[in-house]
C-alpha cells in the first residue's frame, strides 16, 4: 500500500521519475489484487473454471472422433458365395460395423430411415458368377447423408475398398494367366502424415479444446467485471480515485490472464502432456507467451465490449455476437480452406485465426519464431487496436 | 396456483427485457444472424486443399499425374519446388497442407510395366483432413492406375479397350446418397443450425432473470410477496418462452426459403418438439441462475455450458455414434441430441411422429425433471 507520505511527495511533484512509474505500478498491482480477491469469493465460478480446463478437456479430448469410426454397415448379399463373404469380409472396423445381414433391401433402407444404420451394401445374386465368367459386375451402396461429411468419408472408404477388391482380383486373374510373377504399371500411394503420425485426434480435439476455453474465458471475465462496476457504480468510484482509466482497464486484463495462464498450465501439465501424450515439440514458453499476447488481445475485445454495453445480460449477448462465429469459423472446428471467400476475408479480423496456427505450430510442429512471427505480429497488432478502442470508448465515457 | 400472480411476474419480466433495447435486439436478431454465417460459412467439406509438388521426372506423363490433382476441386496448387527442404518449411508454416512427391524415372517405369510409388506428405494436425486427403489421393491414383493398367493391356496384349477395361476392373461399386443427394454439407448443418441457436441463445435469456434480482437485492421484493414459487418460477419463463417460440419459426422460415432444405416431415411435430426443447432450453439457464450468487458467474457458465456440448456432443459436427462410450453417456444426459434427431429426421428424412416419439418423450423427461430440479433449487427463505 502506498503510504501517506509517498502519496503526498508525489502529489508535490518532486518526487523523481522514478517515484511516480513506481507508484503507477503499486496502483496497478493493488487494483490488481483486487480484481483477483472479488475473483477468489466467486466460488462457483472457480470451480467451474477448473473443470473447464481439466476434466472438461479430457472429456473432448478423449471423446471426440470426427475420423469415420465404427459406421454401421448392413449387408444385402444376395448371392451367399465365396466371393461376396470375402468382399464383406473387407468392410471391417474400424471404420465400418458389421450390424448384420438384411433379408429384403428394403428391410435395410428402413433401418436407414431410422438411423440406426448409416450404410447399407447391395451385392447382387450371380455376383461369384459373373466374377469367374469375366463379366463386370456391380454392387450397391446406400449411403445416409444427413451428416455430409460423414457420409461422404464411408462412401470414400467403401469406394476404396471394392476398387482393391476389384483391383486385386484383376491382377491375380492376369497373374494366373501368365502364369509368372508378371509386372503391372501402377502408382501406388506411399503417405507420410507428419507432425501426428498416427492421426491420434485426441492431440487435436484436446489442443483446440483448450483453445475454445481460452477464447471464453479471455473475454468474459473482464468484460462481465468491467461491466459489474458500471451496473453497480463503483466505476464511478473509482474515477474519482488517483487511479487512472488506463489503470482500471489494465488492472482487470492483468488478473484475468493471470487466472488463465495458470489455468492453461494446469492443463498442459495434469491433462495434455500425462493423459494424452502431447509432444510438446517447441518451446513451451514460447506458447505460453503468446497466449498472453492472445489473452490481452480477446481481453481488449471484451473491454470493448463491455464500454457498449450497460449491463452484464448485454454482454452476454454482445459474447455470443462475436465469440460464437470465432470458435465456429477459425478453423479450430472446421477446415478454414473450404469456407466462401467471403468467410474466410471477415475471419482474418479474429485473433484465433492466428492463434491457431501459432499454437499447432509450437505444440506439434515444433516451429519457432522464424516462421510465426508473421502471424504473432498481426495477432499483437489486432490486440493493440482493439485494447486502444477500449481504452479510448472508456475515456470517453466516464472522463 | 392463481394465474393472476403469474401474469403479473411475467409482465414485470417482459418490460423489463423490453426496455432493454440492445438487450431485446441481440434476442431477436442473433438467431437469424447465426444461421445466415453458419449456414454459408460452417462448411465442413475438404475441398481446396493448398498443396505444392515436387516433380523429380518432369516428364508428359508425370505432368499428366499431377495435373488431376491440379484441375480437383478439393485441391489447390500452389506451385511446386525444387528440393523437399522447402517442403519441410511451407509445411512447418501451414502455407501447404499436402505435398506430392513425383519420383524420377516415374514415366519410364510406368511404361515398362513397373509399379512406382508416389509419396504423399500431409499435416497431420487435424487428424480429419489428413484421413480425408488420403482418401482423395488413393481414389486418384487408383483412377490413374486404372487407367494405365487399361492401356498397358491393349498395348500389350492386342485387346480391344472394352475387353481391356473389363479385365482392369471386373468389380465397380455404385454410390446411392439417401437424403440429401448432393451431399451438401449445407443441407445437414441448416437444421442442426436451429438447434444450435435455440440451445445456446435460450438459456442465457433466462439465466440471468433470477441472479440478478439476486445481486441487487430486488429478490427480496419476492420473497415477501404473496407470489407462490411456482408462480414465480413459471411467470419468470414465460417472456423468454415467448421469444424462443417466435425464434423457432423464424429459423425454420430461414431454413425452408432461403436455404432451401427440402422439410419432408410432418410441421406439427417439427413444433411439438422445438417447443419442449426450448422449455429444456431454458430450464438449463433457470438451474444455473438458481445455483450461482452472481451475474458474471452465470453468464460464463451458462455460455460454456450451452456453447461446449453443444457443438461437441449434439451430433452438430459429429454423430453420436462415433463418439467414445463415456462422451456418448453425456450426449444422451444433454437434450440437444434428441432434438438434432427429430429436426435433421424431419426436415431430410421426412420422420413422422411414429419415428421420433421416443425423442419427443425424451424432450419432455428433461423438460419436466429440470422445472422440478429448479423447483427444489429455489427457496423463499434466503439462507443466514
Amino acid at each position: 500500500m502506498p503510504g501517506p507520505e509517498l502519496e503526498e511527495r508525489v502529489n508535490r511533484k518532486d518526487g523523481s521519475s522514478f517515484e511516480v512509474v513506481r507508484l503507477w505500478a503499486l496502483r496497478l498491482v493493488v487494483m490488481t489484487r483486487k480484481e483477483l480477491l472479488q475473483l477468489g469469493r466467486d466460488v462457483p465460478l472457480l470451480l467451474f473454471l477448473l473443470y473447464s480446463f481439466s476434466l472438461s478437456v479430457y472429456i473432448s479430448g478423449a471423446g471426440i472422433a470426427m475420423q469415420l469410426s465404427n459406421a454401421s454397415l448392413l449387408v444385402h448379399d444376395g448371392d451367399h458365395s465365396e466371393s461376396s463373404r470375402e468382399l464383406i469380409h473387407r468392410f471391417r472396423e474400424p471404420y465400418f460395423r458389421f450390424d448384420g445381414d438384411v433379408s429384403d433391401p428394403k428391410e435395410g433402407l428402413a433401418r436407414l430411415d431410422r438411423g440406426t444404420a448409416m450404410v447399407l451394401l447391395d451385392i447382387p445374386p450371380r455376383f461369384h458368377e459373373s466374377i469367374l465368367g469375366r463379366e463386370p459386375v456391380t454392387v450397391q451402396l446406400q449411403v445416409d447423408t444427413t451428416n455430409a461429411p460423414q457420409g461422404l468419408s464411408a462412401a470414400a472408404y467403401a469406394a476404396r475398398i471394392v476398387g482393391g477388391f476389384s483391383f486385386d482380383l484383376a491382377l491375380s486373374r492376369l497373374g494366373a494367366a501368365s502364369n509368372n510373377q508378371m509386372p503391372m504399371p501402377m502408382v501406388e500411394s506411399a503417405h507420410r502424415v507428419w507432425f501426428n503420425q498416427d492421426q491420434d485426434e485426441t492431440w487435436f480435439q484436446s489442443i483446440s479444446h483448450i483453445l475454445r476455453m481460452i477464447t471464453l474465458f479471455a473475454f468474459l471475465l473482464p468484460a462481465a467485471a468491467l461491466v459489474r462496476e458500471k451496473e453497480h457504480g463503483t466505476v464511478e468510484q473509482l474515477l474519482v480515485s488517483p487511479v487512472t482509466p488506463l489503470q482500471i482497464m489494465l488492472s482487470k486484463v492483468l488478473a484475468m490472464t493471470l487466472v488463465i495462464l495458470a489455468a492453461t498450465t494446469l492443463a498442459m501439465v495434469t491433462v495434455l502432456k500425462p493423459v494424452f501424450g502431447v509432444p510438446i515439440k517447441g518451446s513451451a514458453s514460447l506458447f505460453l507467451l503468446v497466449t498472453v499476447l492472445y489473452t490481452f488481445t480477446i481481453a481488449g475485445l471484451g473491454l470493448f465490449a463491455a464500454t457498449v454495453t450497460k449491463n452484464q445480460a448485454q454482454v452476454g449477448m454482445i459474447a455470443l455476437l462475436v465469440i460464437a462465429p470465432m470458435l465456429l469459423l477459425s478453423g479450430i472446428t472446421t477446415p478454414f480452406e473450404a469456407m466462401p471467400p467471403w468467410v474466410q476475408s471477415l475471419m482474418a479480423l479474429s485473433p484465433l485465426r492466428y492463434y491457431i496456427d501459432v499454437t499447432y505450430g509450437v505444440l506439434l510442429k515444433g516451429v519457432g519464431l522464424e516462421l510465426l512471427w508473421d502471424s504473432i505480429l498481426t495477432m499483437a497488432l489486432l490486440g493493440g487496436v482493439l485494447f486502444g478502442l477500449g481504452l479510448w470508448r472508456f475515456r470517453r465515457q466516464f472522463a | 396456483m392463481n394465474l393472476r400472480r403469474i401474469a403479473a411476474v411475467a409482465t414485470k419480466e417482459w418490460k423489463e427485457t423490453v426496455r432493454d433495447r440492445l438487450f431485446l435486439l441481440m434476442a431477436f436478431l442473433l438467431p437469424p444472424l447465426w444461421m445466415v454465417v453458419f449456414g454459408h460459412g460452417l462448411v465442413l467439406d475438404v475441398e481446396h486443399v493448398p498443396f505444392a509438388v515436387l516433380d523429380r521426372d518432369q516428364s508428359s506423363m508425370s505432368r499428366d499425374y499431377l495435373y488431376r490433382f491440379m484441375g480437383s476441386r478439393y485441391f489447390d496448387y500452389r506451385g511446386s519446388v525444387k528440393d523437399a527442404r522447402e517442403i519441410d518449411r511451407l509445411l512447418g508454416d501451414t502455407a501447404i497442407r499436402m505435398a506430392i512427391i513425383v519420383p524420377d524415372r516415374f514415366e519410364e517405369q510406368l511404361l515398362a510395366g513397373r509399379p512406382v510409388t508416389v509419396q504423399t506428405l500431409l499435416d497431420g494436425t487435424f487428424p480429419l483432413h489428413a484421413d480425408t486427403l488420403k482418401g482423395y489421393v488413393i481414389a486418384i491414383n487408383h483412377a490413374f492406375t486404372q487407367e494405365l493398367l487399361t492401356s498397358f493391356l491393349a498395348r500389350t496384349r492386342g485387346l480391344g479397350p472394352e475387353e481391356a477395361h473389363r479385365i482392369a476392373e471386373p468389380v465397380s461399386i455404385e454410390t446411392r446418397y439417401l437424403y440429401n443427394q448432393e451431399v451438401r454439407s449445407t443441407w445437414s448443418m441448416v437444421p442442426a443450425l436451429i438447434m444450435f441457436s435455440m440451445m445456446v441463445a435460450s438459456p442465457l435469456l433466462t439465466a440471468l432473470g433470477v441472479v440478478r434480482e439476486k445481486e441487487t437485492g430486488s429478490i427480496y421484493n419476492i420473497y415477501s410477496a404473496t407470489v407462490s414459487k411456482a408462480e414465480f418460477l413459471i411467470g419468470k419463463l414465460v417472456p423468454y418462452f415467448v421469444i424462443s417460440t417466435i425464434n423457432v419459426v423464424v429459423l425454420w422460415l430461414l431454413a425452408v426459403l432461403i436455404f432451401r432444405v427440402p422439410f419432408k416431415g410432418s410441421f406439427p411435430v417439427f413444433l411439438t418438439a422445438s417447443l419442449l426443447f426450448v422449455l429444456c432450453a431454458t430450464g438449463i439457464g433457470l438451474i444455473i441462475s438458481l445455483l450461482v450468487r452472481t451475474q458474471m458467474a452465470a453468464l460464463i457458465i451458462t455460455i460454456i455450458i450451452a456453447m461446449v456440448p453443444t457443438i461437441l456432443f449434439s451430433g452438430l459436427l459429429v454423430p453420436v455414434s462415433s463418439l467414445s462410450p463415456g462422451a456418448q453417456m453425456q450426449a444422451h444426459l444433454f437434450p440437444a441430441m434428441y432434438y438434432t434427431d427429430v429436426v435433421r429426421g424431419s426436415f431430410l428424412k421426412g420422420l413422422e411422429l411414429e419415428d421420433t416419439w421416443t425423442d419427443l418423450l425424451a424432450l419432455g423427461g428433461f423438460a419436466v425433471v429440470l422445472r422440478l430440479v429448479a423447483y427444489g433449487l429455489f427457496t423463499k427463505r434466503p439462507k443466514a
